[in-house]
Order: structure tokens, then C-alpha cells, then sequence
């Protein structure tokens, strides 16, 4: 870039700068020069050292100036690319191919336009830290940047402690009874068994729940090799519903900073299910809408209600 | 169910079946339970001259590999079809009753998770009553879906629907199996005998 550097700024001060350097790049090898001949060719050795000495100063003398000179000039020329609000990218402008080529103003629109973007993404994360949907304890806001990358610390949970956390709800509900296994590695899988009257299986990453499938009571939940059958859905279209339903409500349960809160509220949620086939729905007062009991539990009250009828 | 006014079985069969597809129901095959009976040979009884116990040996074609063998309150054994041999085998002990076979035919209907069989129950050459049988899979223990159960069989029975069948009462939340619609049936089935036009629909 230094011959695009030097066109817009002061062209011929920098023409003279370069001669400056090399005037000064010769006075300096003169000095050295001199330094390498010695006292040579004089008669006396008095009159040797005079005429050194004398010429010694001289070149000295020369490298000062040519110094100077430089210096004077390198003030002229400026430091164009720390001067431009666009840095080095602000000199296109000065390419005088404008018409054809109109990278600058295009540069300026894209410029603006990603200022624009990060302005309503800074906007849209605010809010949406707010409303506290995600999952992962990663912050997304404009500090991330600055920020190195840290991995979510509820994902790193020692194994004892999510082993605690789960015996511990476990306990909590007598009608409920739960099963951990990590037939993968680290992950911990959960067979929920409620009452006579469901199991769902829950699939963990540390604390965090990523998926669950509800089944009947009298279904199977093991695939032919004895594990858990993580795929495949119930047969009955029941506990499908409540499937998608329990989907749901993992994504509205979420603290990222407390997710055995998350979990127990999750499995508080769970167990109002209990009543699947008795409780008649809240808003209809009936049990049966299209061949189907109350599937949907509010998450706040735990009321049965019909898909439909929920607000 | 009673046979509605004026009209033969086979046009109650197809009034209830015509209300169910109208519902959403939808046909899937045809279902077949039979029963017949046995009694203790006379030889075998005791000198007091006590009455001799009535068996039931019946089959559903819902469990095709299997042989329900029921006593009147008594146990129900579910034995492998190869029972039925053993019982010619045993003519000494049982007795089959003449003209006892007893059995109900009909079509199988699918509405969401009901399973819906509606069969015309047959003595002889004589068609005797209906059976409903309703079958609500994804619940174990038959008193938690009762008032379910009963508000899909007012959908479609109307003021016909039956009270809650025994089952329903004893064995608080004990897992519901088919030896407990064998039991309903066979209950169905003694009643039709003992009246000549019968009212009952068995509940599962
Ligand atoms: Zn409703």
C-alpha cells in the first residue's frame, strides 16, 4: 500500500523523504568508509591524525544534516492511515477509477449497514435476556466479544453432583420413581416411571435436559439390546401429546445459572400428570376431546387442560 | 344394549356402528370371543351331593395363542390353545354341556386410543344380544379412566350406557389384563343365557 499511501498525502515530500534516506544511507557509509581507510597517505603522523580527524567530522557532520533533513520531511508526509475514520480502507476513495469501480461507496453502505445490525442485535439481546429463554449460560450480548470463549460452566457439573441432585428429587416424590444410567460416557439418562400410569424417559447433558419421550406404562421402553429406546415414540397417541407437551416445558423452564432448579421444576411439572385419565379438563369440565384426556398441564398451576382449551 | 324398539339385532348393530364412524372411528378387522361350558362329571362328585362346579373354557381372537379356563368367581388360567386338547383328554372330569357354545362376532373399530368391538352374541343358530367392549390402551389400572371410559360410551350409547362393570370396583389399582375382560365376558355371556333378550354391554 505505500504507493497508494503516498498519493493522496504530499506526494512530493515523500519523493524527498526517499532522496533524504538516500543521502542519508550514503553519508552514513561514508562515515564508515573513512573509519575503514584509516590515516593513510600523509607524511607525518601528526599531519595523519589532523586530516582524519577533520574528515571524520565532516562525514559525521553530513549524517546529522541528512538526518535532520529526514526527520523534517517525515513530519510532512504524515501518518495518513491513523488520520481516516476507515483506517486504510478510507483511501479507496482516492482511487480515481471511482465510476467503474464504486468499492468505496459500497464499502460506506455495508459499513453503516453492519453498524445498523449490531445496534439491533445488541437491542434483541437485551430483550431476549430478559425473557431468559436460552438454555446455556453463554452470554450472546456485545460483550462476548471481548469476552474469550468460555465453555458453560453447567456443563462441566461433576458426575456426583448431578447424581445428587436427581436422588435428591427422587426422593421428593413418593409416586414418582427414578432410574439413572450413563450407558454413553458422561451423560446421564433418566426412566421416570409415574405412578401406573406413564415413564418417560429424559435425556441429560450434565443438568441440562435435552430430550424427552413419554410412553405408556404397560409399553416398552428398552430396544432389543436392553438399552434405553431413546427414538422411538409411543404408540398411542395420548402420550405422543404429552411428548410435544413435556418438549414445551423444557423450553419454558429455564434458569441457566440454576439448572437443578430447572430440572426439579420440570419433574414438579411431570408429576401432575398422575392424573392423566381422572383429572376432567379445567376450562370444558370434560374428559374426552377428540378421543383425547386433558394432555396439556399449565406450568404454572399444574391444571389440566385440553390442548385447545388452554389460553 | 338392549335391541332398540321394532328393529332386529343385525339393525342395532349397524344404527351403533354407523354412530361410531360417524364419530371418527375407524374399521379395523373383525373380533371373535367364544365360550363354552363344562361341568364336573357326575362321576367325580362327592357323596353329600354337592353341586358340581361350572368351568369355562373360552378364547379371544385378540389373543390367538392363548385359552382362558374360568370358574364362576373363581380363578382364570390362561393356558396355550393346546389346552383345548387336554380337555377332550379329561372328558372323564369335565363334561361339555350340550348347546352351551356361546359367541359374539363383530367388527373391531379404532378411535384414537379406544378400541371399540362391537359383536352380536350367538346361541345356537340364534342371535341373542349385542356386546360392546370398549378398550382404553393406554391406561393399566381400570379405575383411574372410568369416568373417561364413561363419557366416550354416552357418545355414542346414549342413555344406554351401563354402570361401572365389577372390575372396576374390587382390586383398587391393580393392572388391568385380558383375564379381566375374559372374566366380563363370560359374566355377559351367563346372563344372556339366563334371559332371553339381554341388556348389557361389558366394559373393559
Ligand atoms: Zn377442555
Amino acid at each position: 500500500m505505500a504507493d497508494v499511501l503516498s498519493v493522496g498525502v504530499n506526494l512530493e515530500a515523500f519523493a524527498q523523504a526517499i532522496s533524504a534516506i538516500q543521502a542519508l544511507r550514503s553519508s552514513v557509509s561514508r562515515v564508515f568508509d573513512c573509519l575503514k581507510d584509516g590515516m593513510r597517505n600523509k607524511e607525518t603522523l601528526e599531519g595523519r591524525e589532523k586530516a582524519f580527524i577533520a574528515h571524520f567530522q565532516d562525514n559525521l557532520h553530513s549524517v546529522n544534516r541528512d538526518l535532520n533533513e529526514l526527520e523534517r520531511l517525515s513530519n510532512l508526509v504524515g501518518k495518513p492511515s491513523e488520520n481516516h475514520p476507515l483506517h486504510n480502507s478510507g483511501l479507496l476513495s482516492l482511487d480515481p477509477v471511482q465510476d467503474k469501480t464504486p468499492l468505496y461507496s459500497q464499502l460506506l453502505q455495508a459499513y453503516k449497514w453492519s453498524n445498523k445490525l449490531q445496534y439491533h442485535a445488541g437491542l434483541a439481546s437485551g430483550l431476549l435476556n430478559q425473557q431468559s429463554l436460552k438454555r446455556s449460560a453463554n452470554q450472546m450480548g456485545v460483550s462476548a466479544k471481548r469476552r474469550p470463549k468460555a465453555q458453560p460452566t453447567t456443563l462441566v457439573l461433576p458426575l456426583q453432583y448431578v447424581d445428587d441432585v436427581i436422588s435428591r428429587i427422587d426422593r421428593m416424590f413418593p409416586e414418582m420413581s427414578i432410574h439413572l444410567s450413563r450407558p454413553n460416557g458422561t451423560s446421564a439418562m433418566l426412566l421416570v416411571t409415574l405412578g401406573k400410569v406413564l415413564k418417560v424417559i429424559v435425556v441429560m447433558r450434565s443438568l441440562f435436559i435435552d430430550r424427552t419421550i413419554v410412553k405408556g406404562y404397560n409399553e416398552n421402553v428398552y430396544t432389543e439390546d436392553g438399552k434405553l429406546d431413546i427414538w422411538s415414540k409411543s404408540s398411542y397417541q395420548v402420550f405422543q401429546k404429552v411428548t410435544d407437551h413435556a418438549t414445551t416445558a423444557l423450553l419454558h423452564y429455564q434458569l441457566p445459572q440454576m439448572p437443578d432448579v430447572v430440572v426439579r421444576s420440570f419433574m414438579t411439572w411431570l408429576r401432575s400428570y398422575i392424573k392423566l385419565f381422572q383429572a376432567p379438563c379445567q376450562r370444558c369440565g370434560k374428559f374426552l376431546q377428540d378421543g383425547l384426556p386433558p394432555t396439556w398441564r399449565d406450568f404454572r398451576t399444574l391444571e389440566a387442560f385440553h390442548d385447545t382449551c388452554r389460553q | 344394549m338392549p335391541v332398540a324398539e321394532g328393529k332386529s339385532v343385525q339393525q342395532t348393530v349397524e344404527l351403533l356402528t354407523r354412530k361410531l364412524e360417524i364419530l371418527g372411528a375407524e374399521k379395523q378387522g373383525t373380533f371373535c370371543v367364544d365360550c363354552e361350558t363344562y361341568h364336573t362329571a357326575a362321576s367325580t362328585l362327592g357323596s353329600q351331593g354337592q353341586a358340581g362346579k361350572l368351568m369355562y373354557v373360552m378364547h379371544n381372537s385378540e389373543y390367538p395363542l392363548s385359552c382362558f379356563a374360568l370358574f364362576e368367581n373363581g380363578p382364570c388360567l390362561i393356558a396355550d390353545t393346546n389346552f383345548d386338547v387336554l380337555m377332550v383328554k379329561l372328558k372323564g372330569f369335565f363334561q361339555s354341556a350340550k348347546a352351551s357354545k356361546i359367541e359374539t362376532r363383530g367388527t373391531r373399530y379404532q378411535y384414537c386410543d379406544f378400541l371399540v368391538k362391537v359383536g352380536t352374541v350367538t346361541m345356537g343358530p340364534s342371535a341373542r344380544g349385542i356386546s360392546v367392549e370398549v378398550e382404553y390402551g393406554p391406561c393399566v389400572v381400570a379405575s383411574d379412566c372410568w369416568s373417561l371410559l364413561l363419557e366416550f360410551l354416552q357418545s355414542f350409547l346414549g342413555s344406554h350406557t351401563p354402570g361401572a362393570p365389577a372390575v372396576f370396583g374390587n382390586r383398587h389399582d391393580a393392572i388391568y389384563g385380558p383375564a379381566d375382560t375374559m372374566v366380563q365376558y363370560m359374566e355377559l355371556f351367563n346372563k344372556i343365557r339366563k334371559q332371553q333378550q339381554v341388556p348389557v354391554a361389558g366394559i373393559r
